[in-house]
């Protein structure tokens, strides 16, 4: 067992590498083949089912820019699972180089109460929380879109902008009590 | 497989010819109906359904083969096509008479999937079963869960209306009560309303407390009857019945889907001349916006005394006739429709009556949060098309009424935090554009936090999608507000129908939380994103809007533009953004001299406070002396740049860099200046052109190539005689 670093390797010219999470591996294998679709950097993506990851691969495994964990709300194994890989990493990578996306917000069958513990646990990581639509194509470009956006900032590919920086601005905050909005 | 389908087809016409005569003259449906008799003596299903029509009671539930056999018959129908009318008032006769026991009812209940109508008679008769009260409660239940997903396919209301007291007593039941309030919603017109209902809801919520199910009974009836109802509602409430995650929902949708495919196809051969006059024959594709359908039926409407006389929607098909019958307009059983028809958008924008809106929001909240926050197994690949579809309707009655629906507000709060950042996203942001104003202490929580974490995370064309949005939002503010404000005491009412209210003030503090959150965003987006043009844009726009708060809107209010947006403007290398943020910049000065005059004139007090002139100022001195004086780096500047590492940069009279002949904006239009006008030159001197003479033919130059905005700029904030040996004025300060 051994905590992934963020700075324990170098980083290599004009790369990012992502490591996306998920106990189901369902949505990483597309969204995967996605990201390596980017021309403007080089992008590797490793999977894993979860943390710790293991250790006979280690020396040949790239510096990892960014740590997604990808939860599918209707299962709570799913959420158990990434909750419990958090520990594996570095204390670092929470300075802007984890993410939480959310598979199934809107199914009728994942319950209210899940969505608010993934939001809770976002928000006390302070770590940005994504939504994707992992049914439809045009969902998961979306997806990987977004975690682009976010990994070349993490990677240092972004003028000016740092980690740390990006994720003050996109990081989840305490879930709302929207229904009643105490407007008058 | 073909004779029922037959058999669903032709049972489909015959209950439309009791009441659409029109219909009874085509051909090939006789034609069908001889064959079908023929193949009816044979047919598994009809027989089935004659052995649950017949069946003795207390026949043995457990071990009945044969009534397996014929269940599993039903069932099979069910499931692929629906069943017909008549098979759905057989098999709810059956189930709710109890005479095989709860167990048959409760599997006969799960399977009534109706393909077309529900008989009203049948339900009917349901609802008198259902107060012999042999029935266990739980099965009551999942009867009245029944009702209200097949609710508007019950063929016509009146009946169920002319029982409204008798189902009003389950209200009494506490596992009723939440189903009974909602099905009474969907039933309750004027008449229904009385005091002694109204005392017994009032006990009811004394005794289990402000439940949201009571809560939007007596909201409905306090817009019918205010006299009767004094009870204060609160003007938002939690999204009221709790959605039915039934067990039928996504069965009937795939049924309607099927019969909706099939129906095309058979209407475009049979019915090709009259498919638009039948009311009746609607498809119940879930988000499709119905068709205006009477709440009455023809006979109890020729019943009615002429005094009471009430004309349908539908019956209505020109302005005018609008205008005589806006007094007795009867609203269409589905408030949804109303969205579909232009006449009926025309009534809402004018009637008062708060019970329509209250109907319309209530009917948009749940379709919003039955197939966007809530989605069945379907998932959202199933329903874009039509969610499409919805959503452009929503947006163009909308667009036509000039303000959002409240529900469509609510639903965009709770949506915003679940929301991709792609589904949909053209929809999404225009109803969020049309969104009301936000009081400024909620502001942050319900809009900002999510949009931010969106923005950041999404790529650059979201980013000028919601930069678009943004500017959409306050423009529609500050239009409600030039509209609705009041003049004596500067207290507005926006949004005619929901009654906020709203101080001047706290209008204001909402207006400059917006602009200056637009503003964040737009500085930290631009340097994310490299100041890109296309976003800059998009910037601009939104400030376009903002400088002109004042003049255009009569708001006295200016917030100047964010460094962030305003260095990266002048800097920027096409000659477009500079041009418009030189026009913005005159605007500025134009809005603040005329709010400073009529400040003296009036000795009306509002305060646009010293800071804002002192940052204009600011912005002033530093974008004459970069593009006119070249006095680039100059101490006092925004920029400033320690003198030795300017000349360790080797870059000759760097003063001068971005002036406008060298500003890579409008470095192009410098060359090719000087070979127009020194054409046989072969040495490009650049400088030459900020002699006088050359200097006013260059902007001459410049201006006729469509620069108005730098032309307003320069006349409206430099003093400059030609005659002056440098050619160079400076700027006009306050």
């Amino acid at each position: 067992m051994s905590l992934l670093k963020p700075f324990s390797k170098l980083p290599g010219l004009n790369t990012a590498n992502i490591l996306l999470v998920e106990s189901e591996e369902q949505f990483q294998q597309s969204l995967a083949d996605a990201l390596v679709e980017e021309t403007s950097v080089t992008v590797n993506v490793r999977l894993a089912k979860s943390l710790p990851l293991p250790m006979e691969n280690d020396e040949s495994r790239p510096r990892i820019d960014l740590v997604v964990f990808i939860i599918n709300l209707t299962s709570e194994l799913s959420f158990q699972s990434a909750e419990a890989s958090l520990k594996y990493l570095d204390p670092g990578y929470f300075l802007g180089k984890v993410c939480f996306m959310v598979t199934n917000a809107r199914n009728a069958s994942s319950p209210a109460e899940r969505l608010d513990a993934v939001r809770k646990l976002a928000s006390s990581l302070h770590c940005p929380l994504l939504f994707a639509e992992d049914q439809t194509p045009d969902g998961v470009a979306s997806a990987t879109e977004r975690l682009l956006t976010i990994l070349k900032v993490a990677a240092g590919l972004v003028p000016i902008a740092t980690a740390l920086y990006v994720s003050n601005l996109t990081r989840c905050t305490l879930p709302l009590d929207i229904d009643l909005p105490s407007f008058d | 497989m073909a004779a029922t389908q037959n058999l669903s087809d032709s049972d489909q016409s015959s209950v439309s010819d009791q009441s659409v005569s029109s219909r009874s003259g085509n051909r090939s449906i006789r034609v069908a109906e001889k064959e079908r008799r023929k193949n009816e003596a044979e047919d598994p299903f009809v027989l089935s359904l004659k052995y649950f029509s017949d069946v003795e009671a207390g026949t043995p539930f457990h071990g009945n083969d044969k009534l397996e056999k014929n269940l599993v018959q039903v069932e099979k129908v069910a499931y692929s096509q629906g069943l017909p009318p008549e098979a759905v008032s057989i098999m709810l006769e059956f189930a709710m008479s109890l005479r095989m026991g709860t167990s048959a009812c409760v599997r006969v209940l799960k399977c009534l999937i109706p393909a077309s109508v529900v008989p009203q008679e049948a339900v009917v008769r349901a609802v008198v079963w259902l107060s012999i009260g042999k029935m266990p409660i739980s099965t009551q239940v999942l009867f009245i869960k029944w009702v209200l997903t097949v609710f508007d396919m019950i063929d016509a209301k009146d009946q169920l209306r002319a029982i409204y007291g008798f189902i009003f007593n389950f209200v009494t039941d506490e596992n009723l009560c939440p189903f009974i309030c909602h099905l009474l919603y969907l039933l309750t017109r004027k008449e229904s309303v009385r005091v002694f209902r109204v005392r017994k809801l009032l006990e009811l919520q004394s005794k289990l407390g402000r439940q949201p199910f009571l809560l939007h009974l007596l909201s409905l009836y306090k817009v019918f009857c205010p006299e009767l109802v004094t009870l204060s509602i609160p003007s938002r409430m939690k999204s009221g019945f709790k959605n039915h995650i039934s067990p039928w929902k996504s069965a009937l949708i795939a049924v309607q889907k099927r019969n909706g495919l099939q129906g095309a196809f058979s209407n475009s051969l049979v019915f090709t001349h009259k498919d638009k006059t039948n009311p009746r024959k609607r498809k119940h594709c879930h988000l499709e916006f119905p068709d205006l359908i009477p709440a009455l039926n023809k006979e109890a409407r020729s019943e009615q005394s002429s005094s009471r006389r009430v004309v349908p929607l539908v019956q209505l098909h020109s302005f005018a006739q609008l205008l005589e019958n806006m007094h007795r307009i009867e609203l269409p059983a589905q408030m949804g429709s109303l969205l579909g028809s232009s006449l009926a958008l025309q009534y809402l924008d004018c009637v008062q009556d708060e019970s329509a809106l209250l109907r319309l929001n209530f009917w948009l909240g749940y379709a919003f949060h039955e197939e966007f926050l809530f989605c069945g197994d379907g998932g959202p690949s199933q329903t874009s098309e039509e969610a499409l579809q919805f959503l452009n309707k929503l947006l163009s009655a909308q667009h036509f009424l000039q303000e959002g629906f409240s529900s469509s507000e609510v639903f965009l709060y709770k949506f915003l935090n679940v929301w991709d950042g792609s589904l949909l996203r053209p929809q999404i942001l225009g109803l969020l554009s049309n969104i009301p104003v936000v009081p400024s202490s909620q502001i942050r929580r319900l809009l900002f936090e999510p949009l931010m974490q969106l923005f950041f995370t999404s790529s650059l064309f979201f980013k000028c999608g919601l930069m678009e949005c943004l500017n959409n939002m306050l423009l529609k503010w500050l239009t409600w507000h030039s509209i609705y404000a009041l003049e004596d005491d500067l207290d507005i009412s926006l949004n005619s129908h929901t009654s906020i209210n709203m101080t001047l003030s706290g209008f204001k503090d909402s207006v400059m939380e917006l602009i200056h959150f637009v503003g964040r965003l737009a500085s930290v987006g631009l340097q994310l994103e490299g100041c890109h043009c296309l976003l800059l844009s998009f910037v601009l726009d939104f400030y376009e809007t903002v400088c002109d708060t004042f003049l255009k809107y009569g708001l006295p209010l200016i917030v100047m533009p964010p460094a962030g947006v305003f260095y990266p403007a002048l800097f920027a290398t096409d000659p477009v953004s500079v041009d418009r943020l030189a026009y913005i910049m005159h605007r500025y000065k134009v809005n603040l001299t005329s709010a400073k005059s009529q400040e003296k004139v009036t000795e009306q007090v509002f305060h646009i406070s010293r800071q804002t002139f002192r940052e204009f100022n600011h912005y002033v001195v530093v974008m004459v002396n970069c593009l006119w004086n070249s006095r680039m780096f100059h101490p006092g500047m925004g920029v400033q740049l320690g003198e030795e590492l300017l000349l360790k940069s080797n870059v000759s009279q760097y003063g001068s860099s971005f002036d406008l002949v060298h500003h890579p904006a409008f470095m192009s239009y410098a060359v090719n200046f000087h070979q127009k006008c020194w054409p046989g030159k072969k040495d490009m001197d650049l400088n030459s052109i900020k002699h006088s003479k050359p200097w006013s033919w260059y902007l001459e130059y410049l201006f006729t190539q469509g620069y108005d905005g730098l032309k307003h700029f320069v006349q409206s904030n430099i003093s400059w005689q030609l005659k002056e040996d440098d050619g160079q004025g400076d700027a006009q300060q306050r």
